[in-house]
């Protein structure tokens, strides 16, 4: 198994690759990484593959939450519950970690741009200069996990195996991320 | 549905996997205090599991597999003496639980995938609860992660 098994690119998840993929990856589970052949080194690359679009519509919304949660930890930081910021921290950490492992999963040849097309919703932060409470802080980002993990369990379809398990963990990830969080606004 | 070694095998070890979680609730369970809160949320969590190898093994039937037998006791990772280590237990089989639904994410049948998923996302929500922390990555493996 090389290193670059199971990265994706534009125009290495030919039919035939992904047929490979699919079949022969489940054996060995569940840590499931299995090449891709067929390099094009010529010509202009052709367009994303669906499931490279899927791919870094997840890093773009994976760089809007750990944004949010450094917006949201200056909003806090003032006279907050004692456990709030380290609660805030640490589930930032794990977003810059789903973060770092999607990014790994992506080549771009000729360095492309990633498509502006992925969603946004997960960075709306509160209007500047509004000071929301503590509460509202923290429900807004237990609603934005939530949209966030089931986004990721809604895009399971037609993606290699291994970015398959990684959509998935890191939505169970982000389903905790809701029960943490409210245990912090609690006092847990 | 197809009946391919790879859909058996992943179905095989995630009943393996709840059976395994079954028997080591009852363990947890009886290490907590009776009739305390998270003696209760043992119980419901071993229920859950009870259910899940239920569900499992009529999968395996319906595709035509013999579901295999719960073993009548198994090895525990460490020893269960205290509270502290019956709540330890309780997340380390969550976590074996989420890694072994992380091969039915692998198949290709998209049911498979989704019930496979769903049910990582219990396992982490059930350990996060026990844990009272969450973790990056449920079930994968640090081996199959990137540096």
């Amino acid at each position: 198994m090389s290193d670059d098994g199971g990265r994706l690119a534009p125009g290495q998840v030919s039919g035939l690759s992904r047929r490979a993929l699919l079949t022969g990856a489940a054996a060995a589970l569940p840590v499931v990484l299995t090449a891709c052949k067929g390099v094009q080194a010529l010509g202009s690359p052709p367009p994303p593959a669906p499931d490279v679009r899927t791919l870094e519509a997840a890093i773009t919304a994976e760089r809007a939450m750990v944004a949010r949660y450094a917006e949201a930890l200056r909003q806090v930081r003032s006279g907050a519950h004692a456990a709030v910021p380290g609660v805030l921290q640490a589930i930032q950490a794990e977003h810059a970690q789903h973060l770092t492992q999607l990014e790994s999963r992506l080549t771009r040849p000729g360095g492309a741009s990633p498509s502006p097309s992925a969603s946004a919703s997960a960075s709306a932060s509160p209007a500047a200069g509004a000071a929301p409470s503590l509460g509202s802080v923290l429900s807004g980002l237990e609603t934005a996990e939530a949209t966030a993990s089931h986004r990721y369990l809604a895009q399971l379809g037609g993606l290699p195996p291994s970015l398959a398990q990684l959509f998935a963990s890191i939505a169970a990830s982000e389903a905790t991320h809701v029960p943490y969080l409210h245990a912090a606004r609690r006092g847990r | 549905m197809t009946r391919s070694p790879a859909t058996m095998a992943a179905l095989q070890a995630a009943l393996q996997a709840e059976q395994a979680a079954s028997y080591g609730y009852g363990i947890v369970g009886a290490h907590l205090g009776q009739g305390s809160a998270r003696q209760a949320v043992a119980t419901a969590d071993w229920t859950a599991h009870l259910a899940a190898a239920e569900k499992l093994s009529s999968m395996i039937s319906t595709l035509g597999g013999t579901p295999a037998p719960a073993a009548v006791a198994y090895q525990l990772p460490s020893p269960v003496r205290t509270a502290a280590d019956a709540v330890t237990l309780a997340w380390t089989l969550e976590d074996a639980v989420a890694r072994a639904y992380l091969g039915l994410v692998a198949l290709p049948q998209l049911t498979l995938r989704r019930f496979g998923a769903d049910q990582v996302r219990a396992a982490a929500l059930r350990a996060e609860a026990w844990r009272g922390s969450t973790q990056a990555f449920p079930g994968l493996p640090a081996t199959s992660l990137r540096s």
